[in-house]
């Protein structure tokens, strides 16, 4: 797990995107650079109880979250964070995860 | 498309609904014994059939042309619908508009699934590719995930209780008592559906649609063509939006809010006049973001809605039972059970849960979670011929 999730920035307009789109939403560009998020407040969470198909599942929390520069994305939650906390980001694979930044720093 | 359409529904089909399916009953039998039962109930042969529009998510490897191949049906129109939700109103207006141009003179819309608990959770994990690389690997449980966080931030922004959306959950489960497909008809108590097991906060139990297997269909021609024993349907207006936001927004509203207005307009007729509405109902939340988009909760006000217009007043809202009673067998038929019953409405052939007088009827499709929500909705307006 690394820190940070990768997320995009549309060169030609600045817009910001996660998932990765092919086109900029916003001026259409088809040019885009990386960029990382590293911070996100939490805005709701579930937690999933049950899945279908599935007899031995450990409920796992998810979380909306929004960075500062206003992206909305879904993030799977290492801890038990609340709502309206800011937390720091990672990223396993093409999957982000987010946990407290205290407990981060730690 | 106005009024002038020269299209009309004019049969519908079943087959049985079940939870799980016996041994020998594939997808691929549920279509068959659906458009067998359309084609009874339209009074028409297999070979007057020159359109066929299917949606399915377990048809898979086979496509349109091999259900036409195995259904022997020889076409000079054919259309397969890929959006979930919103798939079997795409369907409609297609087959609406070929019916009106020409291409086909009688067209089938049909739609089907029998998935199974494993295979639908195979189907929910790999939805998309943002799906498959950003969520699945969180465990998010398929769209109950995604819409257990639309529904806290749906409850937060109009201050609704969990009750509020238990009324729905009962007032369906009422009409679906009344519907023998439905494969839930006992009665529902609120005090059942709060204390229903948590499946993702807050959604619980009676949230979410079960899954079934299952198919319907129904038959399309021209009003003035129309020959068999039930008064046609007219479809006065059908609009659908496709991405309307590129989920930047916070999913509480659909595309509906796009284009509620000029649909209305189309049909000559507003909110006002619905007498029947048929509301895409994979979750609670979602029916009241469509009626909100819609124009039919005025004042905005979801909970005194739920409350009253649903709790109190059993508004007629998804009068089959709706997915969430009568199952849910793949988004895309789910669509077409809505359609299916505003026309059996509109025929006077609902029988116990007939809406005396019904003459005008709204049905949704709403789906394709693309990321955070839904990016398809589409909406229809029909009318019983006088």
């Amino acid at each position: 797990m690394t820190p940070g999730v990768t997320v995009w920035r549309c060169t030609a307009c600045g817009s910001l995107f996660f998932p990765r789109r092919l086109l900029c939403a916003t001026c259409h560009s088809p040019d885009f650079a990386e960029a990382q998020a590293v911070a996100a407040r939490i805005e709701e969470i579930t937690e999933i109880r049950h899945v279908l198909g599935q007899t031995h599942w450990a409920p796992r929390r998810l979380a909306n979250v929004r960075t500062a520069d206003g992206l909305a994305f879904t993030v799977g939650l290492l801890d038990g964070s609340q709502e309206g906390e800011e937390i720091a980001l990672f990223q396993d694979g093409t999957a982000p995860f987010g946990r407290r930044l205290k407990e981060s720093a730690a | 498309m106005g009024q002038g359409l020269e299209a009309a529904i004019v049969a519908v089909g079943q087959s049985r609904y079940v939870r799980r399916p016996e041994p020998g009953e594939t997808t691929h039998t549920f279509i068959r014994d659906a458009i067998l039962a359309a084609l009874a109930d339209a009074g028409m042969a297999a070979s007057e059939i020159d359109g066929l529009a299917v949606t399915s998510f377990s048809l898979a490897p086979d496509v349109a042309i091999d259900l036409a191949w195995r259904l022997g049906l020889s076409l000079r129109w054919l259309h397969q619908d890929t959006n979930g939700g919103s798939s079997a109103m795409n369907m409609l207006g297609h087959a609406a508009r070929g019916v009106h141009c020409g291409a086909a003179r009688n067209i089938l819309v049909v739609a089907g699934d029998a998935t199974g608990l494993a295979g639908y959770a195979k189907i929910a994990a790999n939805y998309n590719r943002a799906t498959s690389d950003h969520l699945a690997p969180l465990g998010h449980g398929g769209p109950n995930g995604v819409y257990s966080l639309v529904t806290t931030r749906q409850m937060k922004a109009y201050g609704l209780e969990k009750s509020d959306y238990g009324h729905m959950a009962i007032a369906q489960r009422d009409w679906a008592a009344k519907n023998p497909f439905a494969v839930y008809r006992d009665p529902l108590t609120m005090d059942a559906y709060l204390a229903a097991p948590m499946v993702a906060d807050p959604l619980t139990r009676y949230d979410c649609v079960p899954v079934v297997a299952g198919a319907q269909a129904i038959i399309l021609t021209r009003p003035d063509a129309a020959r068999g024993p039930h008064a046609p349907v007219h479809i006065r207006a059908v609009r659908n939006s496709f991405n309307f936001d590129n989920q930047r927004g916070d999913g509480l509203r659909t595309g509906i809010s796009t284009f509620a207005d000029d649909l209305w307009e189309a049909a000559g007729f507003g909110p006002d006049a619905i007498d029947v509405a048929s509301i895409y109902d994979d979750y609670p939340a979602m029916v009241l973001a469509q009626l909100l988009d819609l124009g039919m909760i005025p004042d905005g006000d979801l909970g005194r809605f739920a409350r009253e217009a649903i709790g109190r007043d059993r508004r007629p809202i998804n009068t089959w039972g709706g997915m969430m009673s009568a199952g849910q067998p793949g988004g895309p038929a789910g669509g077409l059970n809505g359609i299916s019953e505003a026309v059996l409405q509109l025929q006077g052939r609902a029988g116990a849960r007939q809406v005396a007088g019904a003459r005008r009827a709204v049905a949704t499709g709403y789906g394709m979670t693309l990321y955070r929500y839904g990016g398809t909705a589409a909406a229809a307006l029909l009318e019983r011929a006088s």
